[in-house]
């Protein structure tokens, strides 16, 4: 369980990109999602002590990451936002190089790489360079690297960035593999309700919502997603769009004005929370 | 100190690296031996000696300092220092892994250069253990200042750039392939910040090319040590 305790990062005077934030994450795999800038990879980074807080503390299983940084290192990874293999090293290279950073004996280390490997389907490819892999496969080495380590907590900062969605599918099936506690940070909401429990939402550094994905959009509950190119009141532009949340019932008054209807999302309340209402 | 991620790191960043891309190692050689083979075209053999002891010197120094793009790569864009900060690698372990490493690297090139001295009769066994002790620190120093340089850029544009315009101003100005006393030694004092300076310094000396100059050791011994405090304060390990 981790417990933030009022974190604050700020950039110079002027940028903050924590607000005194104060949350439990629970056991089990949580997302936390929010818009780029959010502020997740920097809660992410402070958590598994990369980044100093300006100022508040966090617990990792009554840990604090101030005073405990070096017991908290030892039982956490950390899989950073678009970390890359080193191309000319092999993937069970990678893993075993790791694994030996994480204090591993040389036997184990070789023991754990090839069963982590194995594990995430990188059995056959373990020996081939990773410059050689496919952009899956190598998202999935690094989640060896978690899963080699049998590590209590695992920070994956947008695991699935920029992959295409069989590789995203095959990195989530990894990461379902892993047994520790795992917080994930993510702008995919499908990524989010596929692998957690529990979702917590960042907005402009602060949390700003929490819950299963069904509680999170209770207040749009027997409501759907009118998109149009032309002006409705009370509607959210976004991009040459207009949005608009109406009851089932009510559809039939935007007959002629409608582009589109879509089922409720996660990403509607990123809209309703991002956007300025048009009047 | 984490001892089996340092081996581990030389093992396959140092040997691997070389097997599955020689031509990196190519490419690090390439400038010493042809300015080895300038120096005896134009000094028409006179100055070869100078050119092979400086040749080592420029050449392990070149890959110590290639260290900068690598360092600043692996942060800013890998990320894989982020990796390691949560586990049981130090930043001091982290440079050490990288120092082993391009130690190692450097190996098939310092055999060739033995080689090329034991042909012209430069090197006794006392000598080349002197010179294994100046590679040594040189290795660190020139991978420390990689570090000071990575550790102190926010963005990877320049780095190639900078790596490339320090590589030359370290191993060419320097009196590597020349007779050191050839330099004013107020100038010398000056080019002595770069540690191939005192390195090519005692080398030429040790090998009776020069005559000695002791207190190059205690500043390569110095300046080693200040490098090596500066790029721990520099590496950006837990970032503020």
């Amino acid at each position: 369980m981790i417990q933030i305790q009022g974190i604050s990062k700020e950039y110079g005077k002027k940028q903050i990109a924590l607000d005194s934030l104060t949350q439990t994450l629970d056991n089990g795999i949580v997302s936390i999602i929010g818009k780029n800038g959010a502020g997740k990879t920097t809660l992410l980074r402070i958590l598994s002590t990369q980044l100093k807080a300006t100022s508040g503390d966090a617990l990792i299983d009554g840990l604090s990451i101030n005073q405990d940084t070096r017991e908290i290192r030892e039982r956490i990874v950390s899989i950073p936002q678009e970390a890359a293999p080193i191309g000319i090293l092999t993937a069970y290279e990678q893993v075993f190089l790791y694994l030996t950073g994480k204090g591993f004996s040389f036997h184990s280390a070789k023991e754990d790489s090839r069963r982590a490997l194995k594990s995430v389907g990188l059995g056959d490819k373990m020996n081939v360079p990773t410059d050689e892999l496919s952009g899956g496969m190598k998202r999935k080495m690094f989640v060896a690297m978690a899963l080699g380590s049998n590590a209590e907590t695992v920070f994956l900062d947008e695991p699935t960035t920029g992959l295409d969605p069989l590789s995203r599918m095959e990195t989530w099936s990894a990461i379902k593999e892993l047994t520790g506690n795992v917080i994930l940070t993510t702008h995919y909401m499908e990524e989010a309700t596929e692998l957690s429990e529990k979702i917590y939402m960042m907005d402009s550094g602060k949390f700003i919502g929490s819950g299963t994905a069904d509680q999170l959009l209770q207040d749009l509950q027997d409501k759907v997603r009118v998109e149009s190119r032309n002006f409705m009141s009370g509607s959210y532009h976004v991009g040459n769009m207009y949005i608009k949340y109406v009851s089932r019932n009510s559809i039939k008054d935007y007959d002629d004005v409608y582009y589109s209807l879509k089922k409720i999302t996660i990403e509607d309340l990123f809209i309703i929370r991002g956007v300025d209402l048009e009047s | 100190m984490n001892l089996k991620f340092i081996l581990a790191m030389a093992w396959y960043y140092g040997v691997k690296t070389v097997v599955r891309g020689p031509s990196y190692l190519i490419a690090s050689l390439a400038t010493p031996l042809t300015l080895l083979f300038l120096v005896f075209v134009l000094s028409h053999g006179a100055l070869v000696k100078f050119a092979i002891v400086g040749g080592l010197i420029a050449f392990v120094g070149s890959v110590g300092l290639s260290g900068a793009g690598d360092s600043a790569f692996f942060r800013l864009q890998l990320r894989i220092q982020d990796l390691y900060v949560p586990s049981k690698v130090s930043p001091f372990d982290y440079m050490a892994a990288f120092t082993m490493s391009y130690l190692v690297f450097s190996i098939p090139g310092i055999v060739l250069y033995i080689y090329l001295g034991t042909v012209y009769h430069l090197f006794t066994v006392y000598d080349s253990l002197m010179m294994v002790l100046i590679m040594f620190l040189l290795i660190i120093s020139t991978t420390s200042i990689s570090f000071i340089i990575s550790g102190s850029i926010k963005h990877l544009r320049n780095i190639w750039g900078i790596t490339g315009i320090l590589t030359i101003i370290t191993s060419i100005l320097p009196p590597t392939f020349y007779p050191y006393t050839y330099v004013p030694k107020f100038f010398l004092y000056i080019i002595a910040l770069s540690p191939t300076t005192p390195a090519a310094v005692i080398a030429q000396g040790a090998f009776g090319l020069s005559p000695n100059f002791n207190i190059m050791i205690y500043i390569l011994i110095v300046e080693t040590t200040i490098y090596a405090i500066l790029a721990r304060i520099l590496v950006r390990w837990r970032e503020d």
